[in-house]
């Protein structure tokens, strides 16, 4: 179907159909496995699975985990700071849709 | 890179954080620690956020090493936020200065006189296969490619480590299939995309973090879609059939008699598709003709007599 000598590259919609095990996780984002294990056991990110080792992260997870790699980096929270702010983040985007619902930017 | 004479432009530091000269080293800490969190751009959705969260941090890395802040305050004496001036050349000899960044700003100011922060972040070196990086990039598409999918083509400015474990930027184009449905915020992966891999090591991804362009006209929610739509007076009280642009061409929509203005009405599955597909909303928004030839005054002066109406009638009980 395509035109000759023009290939698009496909990619899938990370949301959407991927999950992650911790090591991609890790490897996406740049936080450590200890990082991550904390951030689980703060209850910030809810992996499928037993332990480490089968834990899958939803794709919605990488962008929550870019964050909370950016927040440790830049503010150095520890991992209840980071549940915190992610927590406050999510409450603040839910107002905003809302403000927005009703024509309002911020 | 070590800034041997290079014409640039001085950045005042102190300026930049808020701060005094005479600063003590708490002081400049308390102040980085505040815009830093004013600035993040993960806590400040503001457009600006992000360069300035890096100034900040660029000021910052000066100013908290008393031996970069020694040398930044001899070169400055006398020099002014923008004023032209030429580096010295032996400017840092004998400092050795470890980035601490991942930032991709090249900034002229910064690395003509403390060199280029980007230092190797990771060494593999002993290891012989490892996977390569994964990489992220931002790229902007028009609402429509979400309606219907599209194919683009993005030039990325990607890093790349050169031979003395620095990083510099590439530019590289990318021809990318986009599918439909995909929303704001969205991320979509391309295999393989990434930094080379080490060795036998498979190259890393490549996360494209995609964003709808800016426009007036739709307001998006998710999947689901928003217009205001005008209308004349008349259709909104007698009902009319218009045409609605949706992103992805027009519809035809009743408007029912006894319409306010504010109204919403909703096309099902004219949103973004998927599965199941966003709703189009289209807010009423009735607009009033001029009334500037004797005839539309006579128009309105008629409407005045049929009606008797007073809006405000309840307006102050």
């Amino acid at each position: 179907m395509r035109e000759i000598g023009s290939v698009y590259l496909q990619g899938e919609i990370v949301e959407e159909h991927l999950e992650f095990t911790l090591v991609e996780l890790c490897r996406a984002t740049g936080a450590t496995e200890e990082q991550l294990s904390v951030w689980v056991e703060e209850g910030a990110f809810e992996p499928r699975g037993a332990g480490p080792h089968d834990w899958r992260f939803s794709g919605a997870s990488l962008r929550r985990a870019l964050t909370a790699q950016r927040l440790t980096r830049d503010l150095e929270l520890n991992g209840p700071a980071v549940a915190v702010v992610l927590d406050l983040l999510d409450r603040i985007d839910a107002l905003r849709a809302r403000l927005a619902q009703h024509g309002f930017e911020e | 890179m070590t800034g041997k004479g290079v014409k640039m432009k001085y950045k005042d530091y102190y300026k930049l954080m808020g701060l005094q000269r005479t600063a003590t080293e708490a002081e400049i800490k308390t102040a980085h620690r505040k815009l830093a969190r004013k600035y993040h751009p993960d806590l400040n959705k503001d457009a600006k956020a992000e360069s300035q969260f890096k100034e900040i941090g660029e000021a910052y890395q000066v100013l908290k090493d008393p031996e970069k802040r020694a040398a930044y305050d001899r070169l400055g004496a006398g020099l002014k936020d923008g004023d032209e001036f030429r580096s010295p050349p032996d400017f840092n000899e004998g400092f050795e200065y470890e980035g601490a960044g991942s930032e991709q700003d090249a900034n002229d100011f910064f690395e003509g006189l403390f060199g280029n922060r980007h230092r190797r972040s990771q060494t593999h070196a002993r290891a012989r296969d490892w996977p390569g990086e994964d990489h992220h990039a931002k790229v902007s598409i028009p609402l429509k490619d979400a309606y219907t999918g599209a194919q683009r083509t993005f030039t990325l400015q990607m890093p790349s480590m050169d031979a003395q474990g620095r990083v510099t930027y590439k530019s590289r184009t990318l021809d990318v299939s986009i599918p439909k449905g995909i929303l704001d915020g969205q991320r979509l992966r391309l295999a393989g995309q990434g930094a080379a891999g080490i060795g036998q090591g498979p190259a890393g991804d490549l996360y494209l973090e995609i964003a709808f362009e800016q426009q007036s006209r739709f307001r998006v929610e998710g999947r689901d879609v928003t217009l205001d739509l005008p209308v004349a007076p008349w259709e909104a009280a007698l009902g009319a059939e218009v045409l609605v642009p949706t992103p992805d061409g027009s519809v035809t929509m009743t408007v029912p008699a006894g319409s306010a203005a504010g109204k919403r009405l909703r096309l099902k599955g004219r949103g973004i598709p998927g599965k199941p597909p966003g709703d189009l909303y289209v807010t009423l928004a009735i607009a009033l003709p001029i009334a500037d030839t004797d005839a539309k005054k006579a128009a309105y002066e008629a409407l005045r007599q049929a009606f008797k109406f007073d809006p405000r009638a309840h307006f102050y009980g």
